[in-house]
């Protein structure tokens, strides 16, 4: 039987010892039974220096307020206890190099307090794990995932958010809309003649003035739940959460006024001798049966007829 | 349940109560802000009766911290977080940025450790009183659907009869609120009962 093996004292000695996390066990009274070498090299305090001493008395002025009620309970109660390091982040004074101790930040740690009974005596081991690691890996991953979201959602030119973020943020709203009863507009946007303008003042010119439409559309939605897009080329779709037909034509007429109020010459637009855009704008009213498709498409018909009337001008369909 | 009394109630109430402060003292130093949890309710339910909704846990989804206890009796605790409350308060705690779902997946750890305190302090309150030693195992957590959750802890408690205690959370300054269910199963719930009697009678005297 396996547990009738059991090693030599010494061996126990250097089992501790050679364990790679810290290894604390103190007795009913507080003081330290066992300090094993990761302890020592990470608190700079010597097994032979620390054993028969209170944590409080080798640590005078680095234990957490959070740790001393841990022990306590744990002595008292005997029962095991957690200490996070999402919540705790560095009870113990440990130094990755305990020398230069000054210049550096305490290891980031998780600590399990667990109560052990052996020949009627009670004990308290306290189990360090060095989470620096993973805290490191942790931060590095969100940094990236952060910038990532935010690629994979943004239009790279204008900066508004993609066709991709608007699909996927489109039927969310729409289904929230209907789900809560709630009106909801959608606004779709295309620069007039702006294939001209790009043969007469080239591309780089274009495509300053996309940055400019969407820079000023970005400022004309002004709520927060206001979403603006690109939703390709020179076309710029935005939804209006909460927005009911009226509302949604307001706003759509604060966008052209703002984009004609640009006044970037365009010698070659048939309606204004300035950038204009053409607005569409589909609402629904609460209590309204349509599906997602058919509401894009009304807004596509409405932006359409906008054309159709001249250009420079808003189009509303309700439904 | 009929073999429970008024009096049985009012004194495990009592028990609980006092674990909650020890609880809200030991959060609101965490926190450095203060934390408060609400007198609990007690309430039995038989094993089949388990629900999400018999127990008003209205969330899709629940975090569950679990401790088996031993001593005199044997009991599994175990404390339920839901999703749109007790876990905000936890982010709140925590300053996390992750989302109410990324919170309940990824802070394990954090949140073994908010389930071990409160825990601990209903059981170590219960000992206190009862004049009794309870030894316990360290937390685990769980993160599943409700039905899930529960239908497991049920399976692994396999006793006709739970105890649910229903604690409200707290923050004091972020006036935010939580929902915590404390489900006890004891395999000798009769055991419970003599020391509570004995702690009534002793009350008495």
């Amino acid at each position: 039987m396996s547990l009738q093996l059991k090693p030599a004292e010494g061996l126990w000695d250097k089992l501790w010892d050679t364990i790679n996390s810290g290894l604390i066990l103190i007795d009913d009274a507080g003081k330290v039974v066992l300090w094993n070498s990761w302890v020592a090299k990470h608190s700079g305090i010597p097994a032979g220096f620390a054993l028969g001493h209170t944590l409080e008395s080798l640590f005078p002025n680095g234990l957490s307020a959070s740790f001393k009620t841990a022990i306590a309970n744990a002595l008292n109660y005997r029962l095991p206890i957690i200490l996070s390091n999402a919540l705790h982040r560095s009870p113990l004074p440990l130094y990755p190099v305990p020398l230069t101790q000054n210049s550096q930040a305490r290891i980031e740690q998780s600590i399990s307090l667990t109560p052990i009974v052996e020949d009627a005596t009670r004990y308290c081991l306290i189990q360090i794990a060095d989470t620096s690691i993973s805290i490191k890996r942790e931060r590095v991953l969100h940094l990236q995932s952060e910038r990532l979201s935010k690629d994979a959602s943004t239009d790279g030119l204008t900066g508004l958010f993609n066709r991709r973020f608007f699909d996927e943020r489109y039927r969310a709203e729409f289904a929230r809309a209907q789900r809560q009863n709630l009106p909801l507009s959608l606004i779709m946007a295309d620069v007039d003649y702006f294939k001209r303008y790009n043969d007469t003042y080239g591309h780089t010119a274009g495509d300053k003035v996309l940055i400019a439409v969407a820079n000023s559309l970005k400022s004309q939605a002004n709520r927060a739940t206001d979403i603006v897009a690109r939703y390709g080329g020179e076309e710029f779709i935005i939804i209006l959460p909460g927005c009911d037909a009226s509302g949604g034509e307001v706003i759509a007429e604060k966008f052209r006024a703002a984009i004609a109020g640009l006044n970037i010459a365009h010698e070659k637009s048939d309606t204004a001798g300035y950038i204009t855009i053409s607005i569409g704008v589909a609402s629904f009213q609460p209590g309204a049966t349509c599906l997602p498709g058919n509401f894009l498409e009304k807004a596509d018909q409405a932006l359409y007829q906008a054309k159709a009337s001249g250009r420079n001008c808003v189009k509303l369909l309700a439904i | 349940m009929s073999f429970l009394s008024e009096l049985h109630l009012d004194a495990l109430t009592e028990v609980f109560n006092i674990g909650a402060g020890r609880a809200a003292l030991s959060l609101s130093e965490i926190v450095g802000d203060e934390v408060k949890l609400s007198v609990p309710r007690i309430q039995f339910y038989q094993s089949s009766e388990i629900t999400a909704e018999a127990l008003s846990l209205n969330s899709p989804r629940l975090g569950a911290v679990n401790q088996h206890f031993s001593g005199p009796f044997d009991a599994d605790a175990m404390l339920l977080f839901t999703e749109e409350r007790a876990l905000e308060i936890v982010r709140d705690m925590m300053g996390s940025q992750l989302s109410i779902e990324e919170l309940a997946e990824f802070e394990h750890e954090a949140m073994c450790e908010l389930g071990n305190i409160i825990l601990n302090a209903c059981l170590s309150s219960m000992a206190d009183i009862l004049n009794i030693t309870l030894h316990s195992s360290l937390p685990t957590y769980a993160v599943n659907s409700s039905d899930i959750i529960l239908q497991q802890m049920v399976a692994a408690a396999n006793q006709p009869v739970m105890l649910a205690l229903h604690i409200d959370l707290a923050i004091v300054r972020r006036h935010s609120e939580g929902y915590l269910v404390f489900l006890l199963s004891s395999s000798s719930l009769e055991e419970l009962l003599t020391h509570i009697d004995r702690f009534i009678s002793g009350i008495g005297t």
